[in-house]
């Protein structure tokens, strides 16, 4: 057998007291897939951050191409032939496509002169040799995020990479663009050049890659042959235990409950197509999709945070006028956003400041806040909630993904609100954090409130909803009773594009 | 191919927008202000816009980066105190003292680039520092006295001529013209405009492509210091002394240059040729409003309103340049 | 937690410093006057220094002489005023950038028993009793007489057709410009009155006199803002005007504005045989433009007797002796006589 191209070995790495990574190990072969699995928070980032010269190792050793490798800039990485293709996607969107791919390495005459005659040209022939049609002047910033990827693959091929990271590569792309991917992906593994897949897509992972690494907590778990492991293998590694998602099967709301929100024809160009839907008391309704459907967007219409073109929502019947997310509170409804950090809570204000922020009037007469008061009630809902802080005067930057998501629960609940919109209520939460947070939506469901729950993640969908709605490309593709609902169907749903059905 | 040709008429139409609202403006003073279309009324438009002109095309880098300078105003008469004093007190020849006025403006911005890269400093903060430290220093040199450069009379008056000759002849206008020419290839075909362009869009990521950022950021606050040191022999050319203390206020003028002629303050987004029209619609607007006989409170809101509705025009103009992409 | 501990010893050592030096000063015998003037871009305000600095020699008390960086910095001014007040000094000279500003200022040095005179354009409108004197330049009287002056050299013009003088103002606001510019109306008004014509006085609001189409006008411009791109463009205006027979600057800024704007016109418009100008104070530029004659003649104050009067006057009040105001004089230069001992110490270039 050949020798790997890369070896990293017991790396460690510590961030001002917290240990990042305790003992990782990665080796790679040229021609290779390589999936790299964990929870979030493993130490996959860090691990890959060191490889590619952003952060310096405290520990271990890496062998590439037979030599200890010392990386002490992004620059020196790339000059090594080791390119990551980020997970959010790193490009001057003012600069063209043939700016981007050369920036750093400008073709110059005398020194500092352009010529961006032959950095267009060049990018043609390799896109020409890469099979993409993508004009090498065009502003990176108008082209789809797929068609951005490709341009990062091509700028990361055309560095002579012998090692490429995709970071969460399909993450923001459609069907056909994901196929797209793989094919040069197979067309580099023929080149024989390594590749490091990280990934949370099983079905993905199944179909690319040739060997897993699984990390936990900072640390090296195993390496398998994909071919020869099982799904379940691979999570029962990355979680350390057996825990079981088995889909709803039933429905728990009754025919006759209440609709308490009806949304009619919502249309806001080009995100939101003609959407129309209804909630039902104590139901738990799931919109699936794939990025870019345009669910946050109808969702935040809802809500009042953006204005809709046309379209009209009732409340329990009666005709609402949201046009701003105070009208929105006011109807009974709370939105938790999918990006907790910036738009669900205050990092730099304590639980109870985020716990009674909507409500805050109740809590204040002329103007002064009654801190008996609030104080009184976020301690109740951290007990209730589960949420796990010192004291309710804890800073919410210092709370774990979960517990911050069950702040900004608290925070709704406080104000009463009937209506809940989780967008993607367990992103970047732990596994199990993750079950808590089910728990709580379902004992939530069932006290009456009505929950609208977008997430992109097909098992937590069919685990959580009693309905799934299905958009593609800003429009509702389909309905689905959750008996009659599986991984297939949605998937099927989500890719009906409007050209092909 | 459809995209290309979107694209130009887009661009296009930006830059003629602002060239249509200068000549409309120029038009209309001419037919409602008394006297206002002559040669000499045309020669004072220039001089109003050569510093201010010099400055804006300075930071017009800067704000392409994402940044900001505020201390251009005194840095530029600063620089030309030093200058002045250099010239009236250690008798240094005049050549030297205004080669020296640009290398002190340099000097200042090389302190505010690494002000803003090495030590991460907010460059609002940083400039605004540097601000105050320029106006300072200029009083301490001069020791807070009004510096006069030589009068045209004078053995060493010839530096009045780079601007306007003896016979009102403005050959500042062709100076103005070729820095904004070196200026306009600076930016669009050299590596620090580039890089200039790639820090104001996604500095990060510039970074990470192995840019030296710390250094490419650093020289444009460097250029912009230079172009104030520039303004200053300007400055000094056109109204020959100059009072410690001031030149707060010119930066702002500058930077409203800049900004109505379509250079966006959040970065990525700009060019010299805006800022160039920019700067005359701004002059035209300070030389013009007096001949229609405005009072003066009249003026200075009527030039706030323009620079309002210049940003709001541009903030218009990209969505709906955002919305018709995203809808073909 | 270091850095606190830094911080605070800094503070304390700060504290026993000034506490020191503050002992210091009380002990020594000397008098102390503290002066504020309007700024120091001028060299106007050099002559004024100079001549309270001579006066604090002569008579033997310590003068601290301050001012603002520039004459808009109004806020800037109060706080020198205040701190001057808290160093409680022997007594108070001022040259108020903005009087109402000043007031609280001026009441809160009286509340400490420490005596205000004003000097330059003093603190007019002050409550009767704060303000102990005031030495300064008449400013009315000299503006009346850049008036008698100019009115004799453009007498013989004012028949032909309808002629316009124009008048350059830095603001409107600072007492001490406008009673200048007043001054000159008045005068101007009064002398071609006596001629037997009319007069409309336009430009600006506070001081038009509401007459339309009279024989002679006079038309004032003052700049939206105080900068030298401004004021010339003001200038210019006035002097793009064909009808215009003669035009005046009511101080040093407003003078170079109007040498400025004359340099941007192809071969010129001021001269005694053309457009005749008067300015105001002195400043390098304007003395050349007299010098060569473009400038019929300036009025000066005398800025060395005002700093020297205003310490004088301080002197007095310390000592409980009661003065009224003093006019420190203004004087008419021309080409003719700027070399002479009377006129050449009283200019700054």
């Amino acid at each position: 057998m050949q020798t790997p191209i890369l070896k990293m070995q017991h790396i460690t790495k510590e961030f001002t007291g917290v240990k990042a990574l305790k003992d990782a190990n990665l080796d790679l072969y040229a021609g290779e897939v390589h999936a790299l699995v964990g929870e979030n928070g493993a130490g996959k980032s860090t691990l890959m951050k060191i490889l590619t010269g952003i952060h310096q190792k405290n520990g271990g050793t890496i062998e590439f191409m037979g030599k200890p490798l010392h990386l002490k800039s992004p620059k020196e990485a790339q000059d090594m032939g080791i390119i990551i293709v980020h997970q959010e996607l790193n490009m001057m969107n003012h600069l063209s496509v043939a700016e981007n791919i050369f920036i750093g390495r400008e073709e110059k005459k005398l020194g500092f002169w352009l010529d961006d005659k032959s950095i267009n040209q060049k990018t043609a022939e390799l896109f020409q040799k890469l099979g993409i049609s993508i004009s090498p002047t065009e502003t990176i910033g108008n082209l789809t995020v797929g068609k951005q990827q490709m341009v990062e693959i091509a700028k990361a091929i055309s560095y002579h990479a012998k090692i490429i990271i995709f970071d969460e590569p399909t993450a923001a792309l459609t069907e056909t663009e994901i196929n797209e991917l793989f094919c040069m992906i197979a067309d580099l593994k023929k080149k024989g050049v390594g590749m490091i897949y990280i990934s949370h897509r099983m079905d993905e992972i199944e179909r690319i890659t040739d060997r897993v690494t699984v990390m936990r907590d900072g640390e090296y778990i195993g390496t398998v042959n994909t071919k020869d492991t099982t799904k379940d293998e691979i999570i029962n590694m990355m979680v350390g235990r057996v825990i079981y998602e088995d889909p709803k099967t039933q429905s728990t709301v009754s025919d006759d409950a209440e609709t308490v929100l009806q949304v009619n024809n919502l249309t806001m160009y080009p995100h939101v197509k003609n959407a129309s839907f209804s909630l039902k008391k104590g139901e738990i309704l799931g919109f699936a999709g794939l990025m870019g459907a345009g669910r946050t967007e109808l969702a935040r219409a809802i809500f009042g945070a953006d204005k809709p073109d046309s379209g009209t929502v009732f409340i329990h019947g009666k005709r609402a006028e949201i046009s701003s997310p105070m009208d929105a509170v006011a109807n009974g409804i709370g939105y938790l956003s999918e990006d907790r950090k910036r738009y669900g809570v205050a990092v730099d204000l304590s639980v109870s400041e985020n716990s009674v922020m909507p409500s805050l009037k109740k809590f204040s007469s002329l103007g002064f806040v009654n801190s008996a008061a609030i104080h009184k009630v976020s301690s109740e809902y951290c007990e209730k909630l589960k949420t796990k802080t010192p004291s309710v005067h804890q800073l919410v930057r210092n709370l774990s993904g979960g517990n911050q998501q069950k702040v900004v629960i608290a925070k709704w609940l406080i104000q009463n609100s009937e209506i809940l919109i989780f967008d993607e209520p367990t992103r970047g939460i732990d596994v199990g954090a993750k079950s808590e947070i089910y728990t709580l939506m379902n004992e939530l469901a069932q006290m009456g409130k009505s929950i609208i729950m977008i997430s992109s993640e097909l098992t937590e969908v069919l685990r959580m909803s009693d309905r799934i709605i299905v958009m593609c490309e800003g429009r509702i593709t389909g309905e689905l009773d959750i008996k009659d609902a599986n991984q297939e169907e949605i998937m099927k749903l989500a890719t009906k594009r409007e050209s092909a059905g | 191919m459809n995209d290309i040709i979107e694209n130009i008429k887009t661009k296009g139409m930006q830059k003629f927008i602002a060239l249509g609202a200068l000549i409309v403006l120029y038009i209309a003073f001419s037919v409602f202000g008394t006297n206002f279309f002559t040669v000499d009324t045309l020669v004072s438009i220039f001089d109003a816009s050569y510093y201010i002109g010099f400055l804006a095309i300075g930071v017009t880098f800067v704000i392409i980066t994402g940044g900001i300078d505020l201390s251009i105003g005194t840095v530029m008469m600063c620089s030309a105190i030093v200058g002045g004093t250099l010239y009236n007190n250690a008798g240094l020849p005049l050549w030297l003292c205004l080669i020296i006025i640009i290398l002190v403006g340099g000097i200042f911005g090389l302190g505010n680039g690494i002000m803003v890269s090495r030590l991460k400093l907010p460059p609002f903060i940083a400039t605004l520092g540097t601000m105050m430290v320029a106006s300072g220093v200029g009083s301490i040199v001069s020791n807070v006295q009004s510096t006069t450069f030589p009068m045209r009379s004078a053995a060493d008056g010839w530096y009045k001529d780079i601007f306007r000759t003896a016979d009102n002849f403005p050959t500042g206008i062709f100076v103005l013209i070729a820095f904004t020419v070196v200026a306009v290839i600076l930016l669009n075909k050299t590596v620090i405009g580039r890089y200039t362009f790639a820090i104001g869009s996604n500095k990060e990521a510039t970074r990470l492509s192995g840019v030296n950022v710390q250094k490419w950021e650093t020289v444009v606050y460097v250029l912009s210091g230079l172009f104030a040191g520039l303004a200053g022999i300007a400055y000094a050319a056109t109204y020959t002394t100059i009072l410690p203390g001031a030149g707060q206020g010119f930066e702002l003028q500058a930077i409203a240059g800049v900004v109505v002629g379509g250079t966006s303050l959040s970065g990525g987004v700009g060019s010299i040729i805006g800022t160039f029209i920019g700067v005359f619609i701004m002059s035209v607007l300070k030389i013009g409003l007096p001949y229609v006989d405005l009072q003066p409170h009249y003026q200075t809101l009527i030039t706030g309103i323009v620079v309002i509705g210049a940003v709001l025009l541009d903030i218009y103009r990209s969505k709906k340049e955002k919305s018709v992409k995203q809808k073909s | 937690m270091r850095k606190t501990k830094l911080i605070a010893s800094l503070l304390a050592l700060w504290t026993v410093i000034a506490v020191l030096t503050g002992c210091g000063g009380t002990t020594t015998s000397q008098k102390s006057v503290e002066v504020i003037a309007k700024g120091f871009q001028h060299d106007f305000w050099k002559a004024v220094k100079k001549g309270a600095d001579q006066a604090g020699k002569d008579l033997g008390v310590k003068i601290n002489f301050v001012g603002p960086e520039g004459e808009g910095a109004i806020a800037a001014q109060v706080e020198m005023i205040n701190n001057a007040i808290n160093k409680k000094p022997d007594a108070i000279c001022i040259a108020a950038l903005d009087t109402t500003a000043s007031l609280d200022a001026v009441n809160k040095a009286k509340a400490n028993n420490i005596p205000v005179i004003g000097f330059d354009s003093g603190v007019p409108g002050a409550p009767e009793g704060t303000i102990y004197a005031n030495a300064s330049t008449d400013n009315y009287k000299a503006g009346e007489l850049a008036a008698q002056k100019m009115f004799e050299a453009i007498q013989g013009k004012l028949s032909s057709g309808k002629p316009r003088i124009g008048v350059v103002s830095q603001e409107a606001n600072s007492q001490s410009i406008s009673m200048r510019t007043q001054g000159f109306l008045d005068k101007m008004e009064n002398l071609i009155k006596s001629t037997g014509k009319t007069v409309s006085i336009i430009g600006h609001t506070k001081f038009a006199n509401g007459v339309s189409g009279g024989d002679v006008t006079i038309d004032i411009a003052i700049p939206p803002e105080i900068n030298d791109t401004q004021g010339q463009t003001s200038a210019q205006t006035l002097l793009n005007k064909n009808d215009l027979i003669a035009i005046y600057g009511s101080n040093e800024f407003a003078a170079k504005a109007i040498i400025n704007a004359d340099a941007a016109i192809s071969g010129g418009r001021i001269g005694n045989d053309k457009v005749v100008a008067v300015g105001f104070d002195s400043g390098a530029l304007q003395i050349d433009a007299i010098r060569n004659r473009k400038f019929l003649g300036s009025v000066t104050q005398d800025p060395i007797s005002i700093g020297y009067r205003a310490v004088e006057l301080a002197v007095k009040a310390m000592n409980g002796e009661a003065s009224d105001d003093i006019d420190t004089g203004s004087q008419w230069y021309t080409a003719d006589n700027i070399d002479s001992d009377t006129i050449k110490p009283l200019l700054y270039q």
